[in-house]
Formats: C-alpha cells, structure tokens, sequence
C-alpha cells in the first residue's frame, strides 16, 4: 500500500511539473522557425501559414519573389493548410500558452480575426507603424483593427459580384441589360421566367451556408450584431428579416439548385446548370476553368433590396488579411508584410494578371493591370468595375461570433422554410444567440 | 550510499524490480490520460473565449440545461444510437450465424467481403458516401432507372433523409467489425448442443433464439457497449458527409464540441462541459446495459 502511495506521489509531483511548464504565457519562448534570437536581424528565417494554392499561396509566391530581390538574405517559408487546420492549429497552439510551432504570419478570415484579436491578447504584433489603414479599403479597417490599433495588412477584397451567363439570359428572352441595378425581388421573377424558359435554375445554394444572407444584410450595413460587435441584432433586424424573406421566396419559386459543398457549387457552375452566380470576386478563377464557357459569361453588380432604403449594389463575401504573430521573428515578418502587400504596387499588379487576385490596396487600382480588359468576360474591364464597388461596400462590424450566430439562424432557416412565422424565428434566433454569446 | 545487497531484502528488490517495469506505463498513462482529463473538468468550469477564461464555478453546467443545440445534438445522437444499434446488431447476428455454416461455399470470402469496410479510413468512406448520395449521385440515379422514385431524393440536404444516410453509412462501416465477434463467439459453441436440438427437433430459427442468442449473451451485450460508446462519440461521418446540417438536423454532440472550439469563437471551457456530459451519459448507459443483460452474480 505504501509503494502504491509512493508511486502516485512520484505522479503527482511529475504532473506538477509539467502543469508548471504548460500553463505559464511565455509570448516571447523560444521559436522553433528561428534558430538565432536577435529579432531585429533582415536574415531571419520565417514562415508564413495560408491556404488555397491557386490563390493565396501563388499570391504569396509572388510577394516572396518581390521581396527577395530587396532583401536576398530572407529566408521565407510558405506552408499550406486548409484554412479550418490554421485555425485549429492557432487556437490550440495560442491556448497552450508555448508559441513553439506557430508561424510567423498567418492569414486569417475576417470573420474570424476580431475573434483571435480579441480572444488573445499580446499575440499578434501591432503594425500601426509599418503601414498605413487608410491606404487600404475602408472597410477591411473594421476587422483587420482593435482598440484603434492597425493589426492586419489587408488583403483580398472579398468584393461581390453577380456571376450571368449571357446565353442562357438571352434565350429566356432578356437582354443583359434587364440584369443590370435590379433588387433581388426582380431577380427572383427573371428567374421564374428563366427557369420555364431554359429549364435552368437561376442560382444554386447550400442549406448550411447562409452566405448569400450575409451578403445581403451588409449591402444595407447590417450584419448579425450591432455595433459594438457584440450584441446579437437579429429580432428587430429589417434587412435580416427582408434576407430571410426573399431567401424563402426563391427557395419556393424553384430557382435553386441545392448543393451540399463547395465541390458541388463549383460543378453547378461548371456544367452550365445554373444561370447567375452571386459571390465573391475570388471565383472568377473557377468559373474560368471551365475555358469552353469562355464568351458565355458577364459580371454585373449584385441586385439589392427592394425595401431597405440603404442597401447598395456592392457587398462583401468571405475576404482575408495577414496577420504577424508575436513571436520572434516578428520585425522581419512585418518587414516583410509592409514591402510587399503593405505597398508595392507593381506586385498588385502582377498578382492580379498572373492569378487575378484582387487585393484592397488603394493605390494599387491606378494600376495598368487593373484597366485590362477580360474576354472570357465578353471584353469587360471587370477588375475595374471590382475595384469601383470595392470602394461602395458599407462598413459593418462583424465582431467575434460570426460563424457561432450563423448557425443558428442556419437552423431557423430551416424552420422558417417549413412554416415557422419569421418574427418568431428571429426572435428565438435573437434569445439563443444572447445565451450563446455572453 | 549503500548498497542494495547490504540494504534491501530479496522481496523488497523483487517487488521495486516490478515497479520499475510497470513505472513506465504508469507514468506515461497519468500524464497523457489522467492529467488531460482532470484539466478539462477544471476547465470545464471556466468560460470565456480563447486565453480569455474565468473561473465561473456551475455556469456551463447550467447553460448545458438550457442550451438548444446542445439538446438538438443531443437527440440527433440518440436517434441513432435507438435506430442504428438495434439493426446493426441484428443484423451483424444474422450474418455471422450465415457465415458460420460449415456448408457454406467462399465463406472466407464472404466474410472478408463484409469485414472490409472496417479497414477503410472514415474519413475516406465518409467522403465517397457523400458523393453516391449527393442529389445526381449514383444512388439517386439507380433507384431512378430502377423507376422507385420519380425525382431525386435529397439525401444530404433534406433533414430526415440525411439522417438516414448517415444510418446507412454507419451501418455499413461497423456491422462487418460486430459479425468478427460473433463469429468467434460461434465457433465456440460446441456443436453437440445443436446436434441435440436437431434430434429432439427443434427448427433453426429455435435454435437460433433458443441456443445461439442465450449462448451469445455476453458477447451482445459488449456489442451493444461498445457500440453505444461508438455512437455517442460519433464525429467523422457526420462532419465530412452532412457538416451537422440541414439546419443541425445531423449534428452529433461530438461534433458539436468541435464547433464550440473550432468553429465559432473558441470556447473551450464550454466545450469541456460537454465532454463531460457524454462521459456522464456513457456511464449511465453502460450500468443501465449492464443491469439489463447482464449476468447476476
């Protein structure tokens, strides 16, 4: 008995030890990406977490070359992971409290990155100093900033557009033009007429993301939450509840082709089943793809709301910016982040023509590249019509529980569709975001 | 220092010999099993989101009562664990006892057959799954040549029918795991006692409820344990073929402690709270099987 006490006292005192070594902060430990500590030295070695290969990482590749022209002792490198791996890695790395293995910058989503902001404190590096807020879109400023304070370098603008295929139109018996600075009510009657014409469905949604609902409420400068980023703002929501609306007025027109991923969307799209899509400007690469479409396609503003006086035709959809971590290597690593995406606009340029990433540098729309005209896209200057809506998007505050709050209303969407009154769904939306928030 | 011969006797230095073997394990059991766990039932006491965390005693126990979708999940797991179960079971028993014919032909084969969809990776089965019964997939596509549905079934995006596809695809995954030990367990049933049975004339189906299912009492009720666990831990299929949806009509609890750290805003504290509510209910559902089948000493 008295071994049996002794060998769990030796356990005991082994955990403590190791409790000791976990549960402290240590902001500044030692980094295994960088073998020397002088943070201040141009050589350092850092490494940089993204994902997407043909959009983000090519962008980085790109900065990567601009910046090793300047500086040839910089060691860069650049990892892929999916972006839902980062975002487990981070959180679990960050709540460890050892900073061993994170790299030196990350891309994060804007949804997210008031929730990383926020949630850890002193482990990403201001940038106020190195670059400018007011260079960029002012509306990537809200999340990419906290207590006034500049801690992203924003990136990819996430600007929407609505993605029509002209030939399909044009048989239901449309010109472009009737596409052109609609509402979404009259989206919805073209699309019936589309639907009985072509036998094409007019747009193709997922059940379990309600992004086309997200881009709506900011094109009238709502979002789910209030302000301040943190109130649930759902019950008295007139643009949400206009969204919800029209979402069930298109489900029950039988415009919509379901889909069940993001591999189905891109197929829909693909195969020529549906006839617009509305969405971030970071799809022209996939619709692209499909290099037998080419001349098929336009790229319009998104329709508005039809009752909502402030809704405009220009809103976000997804988007993301870099961020440095507190760890060492992080002089570099905001060197790094202010010569390439903080300024160059040369390399705006040729992330544009070589993957058509279009970034939220201001600066960089004066650009040659930006004035090119697409064919795929009947001839269109698109990136300049991107560039123009990019500067009408309302700024709203998307605070830290985007995705929380999202999935409930996913599921009283769901109910709403099958009969729920809609005051009420919002309102039971509203009390089971408060109780999710707090 | 002394030495062992001049200070420990023969038993003494036979007994720290076994420790010392054993030390390792110990050691390594407490710090990778123990620690984590009594680290999340303090954290499960503390909320907040990210490194952010307080100690707030009770709270998410209580907000564990009250929450939604926690009772969403909730159901949705014991949906499966009342439907699944019950026909994997039967239907791995009725496999086996086929399986188990001496006069059966390619029984090795067989039996390979409906053991292999346990080797696949769940991740892997999930996603081709996924894609036989997407909306154009091969399954809706057979049962429309087959002229049994008029237009396709919407298995992933329909509430009711993701569920039942999720039922199918553990189903298919676990009955083979199941039938490997009821097939051992037959082989040791001697095979006088059926002989017996024949002669006094007892019909096959007698004798398999009468001899097969008694005999195999013990070996059902591990089943039925481990697969209860099985289901109420449930993650892989249900996050890579529905993502918990329509509407959380598939979430599973433990994909809902997924969400709460990963998904949303991380939540860890929370998260904890729900850990500990599956190890609760796991206890719970292990005595209950127990008291009902089995044997009384």
């Amino acid at each position: 008995m008295k071994k049996v006490l002794a060998l769990f006292l030796t356990c005991v005192v082994l955990l403590a030890g190791c409790s000791s070594g976990g549960a402290g902060k240590e902001p500044a430990a030692s980094n295994g990406n960088s073998g020397n500590s002088d943070s201040g030295s141009k050589a350092e070695e850092i490494t940089i977490w993204a994902w997407d290969p043909a959009f983000n990482i090519a962008a980085l590749n790109i900065a990567k070359e601009a910046y090793s022209k300047k500086n040839p002792d910089a060691k860069i490198n650049i990892v892929e992971f999916a972006q839902a791996d980062i975002i487990q890695k981070l959180n679990t790395g960050l709540n460890s409290g050892t900073t061993k293995g994170l790299p030196n910058i990350v891309l994060i989503e804007d949804y997210r990155a008031q929730s990383f902001l926020q949630s850890y404190p002193d482990s990403f590096v201001n940038l106020s100093d190195k670059i400018k807020a007011e260079d960029f879109a002012d509306y990537k400023i809200g999340p990419t900033s906290l207590d006034g304070k500049q801690y992203g370098v924003p990136f990819d603008s996430g600007v929407t557009g609505m993605y029509v295929r002209k030939d399909y139109i044009e048989q239901a018996g449309y010109s472009i033009d009737d596409l052109k600075n609609i509402d979404w009510k009259q989206y919805i009657e073209i699309g019936k007429v589309v639907k009985e014409k072509t036998g094409k469905h007019m747009i193709t949604l997922d059940p379990n993301d309600l992004g086309l609902i997200r881009m709506i409420i900011q094109s009238a400068g709502s979002w789910y939450v209030s302000e301040d980023g943190k109130t649930p703002d759902l019950a008295n929501n007139a643009a949400l509840k206009e969204a919800f609306e029209l979402y069930k007025e298109m489900m029950e027109a039988n415009i919509v082709k379901l889909n069940a991923d993001w591999s189905q969307f891109i197929a829909n799209i693909n195969n020529g089943d549906v006839v617009t899509v509305p969405t971030g400007n970071w799809i022209t690469p996939s619709v692209k793809a499909e290099a037998s479409q080419s001349g098929q396609w336009a790229i319009l503003p998104v329709p508005k709301l039809p009752q909502t006086p402030n809704s405009v035709h220009a809103t976000n959809l997804g988007g993301s910016s870099w961020y440095v971590m507190n760890i060492p290597g992080s002089e570099t690593a905001a060197d790094f982040l202010a010569e390439t995406f903080g300024s160059d606009v040369d390399m705006y340029q040729k992330l544009l023509t070589d993957i058509g990433a279009i970034g939220t540098l201001k600066a960089a729309a004066g650009g040659e590249a930006y004035s090119q005209p697409d064919e795929f896209f009947g001839g269109e200057q698109i990136v300049n019509n991107f560039a123009a809506w990019t500067a009408e998007i309302p700024r709203v505050n998307y605070g830290i529980f985007t995705y929380a709050i999202e999935d409930i209303m996913v599921v009283e969407m769901q109910s709403y569709l099958n009969g729920k009154d809609i005051d009420q769904a919002l309102k039971d939306a509203q009390a089971q975001a408060e109780a999710q928030v707090r | 220092m002394k030495t062992d011969k001049a200070g420990l006797s023969i038993r003494t230095k036979s007994n720290l010999t076994g420790w010392s073997f054993i030390l390792i394990a110990v050691v390594m059991i407490a710090t990778f099993y123990f620690y984590p766990m009594a680290q999340a039932l303090i954290l499960s006491f503390k909320t907040g989101t990210g490194s952010n965390l307080t100690f707030t005693g009770w709270d998410n126990y209580i907000r564990l009562l009250s929450d939604k979708t926690f009772l969403t999940a909730l159901t949705n797991t014991f949906i499966y664990l009342i439907v699944q179960v019950p026909i994997m079971i039967i239907l791995a028993l009725f496999i086996s006892v086929l399986l188990n014919d001496s006069k059966l032909k390619f029984r090795g084969f067989f039996r390979t057959a409906i053991f292999l969809p346990c080797v696949t990776s769940l991740v892997a089965y999930s996603v081709v799954f996924k894609y036989l019964f997407a909306a154009d997939g091969l399954v809706n596509s057979l049962l429309m040549s087959l002229s049994i549905i008029g237009e396709p079934i919407q298995w992933i995006t329909h509430p009711f029918w993701a569920k039942i596809t999720i039922i199918i695809a553990i189903t298919w995954r676990w009955t083979g795991y199941n039938m490997i030990f009821y097939l051992s367990a037959l082989q040791n049933i001697d095979s006088s006692i059926y002989e017996a049975a024949r002669i006094d004339g007892a019909s096959s189906f007698k004798q398999f409820t009468k001899i097969t299912i008694p005999m195999l009492k013990p070996i059902i009720l591990f089943t039925s344990i481990t697969s209860t666990i099985g289901t109420l831990q449930l993650f892989d299929e249900v996050m890579n073929i529905t993502k918990g949806g329509p509407g959380n009509a598939t979430l599973s609890i433990s994909q809902y402690i997924y969400n709460l750290s990963f998904k949303y805003t991380a939540d860890f504290g929370y998260a904890a709270t729900v850990s500990y509510s599956i190890v609760v209910i796991i206890v719970l559902l292990s005595i209950l099987q127990f008291k009902v089948a089995g044997d009384k000493k």
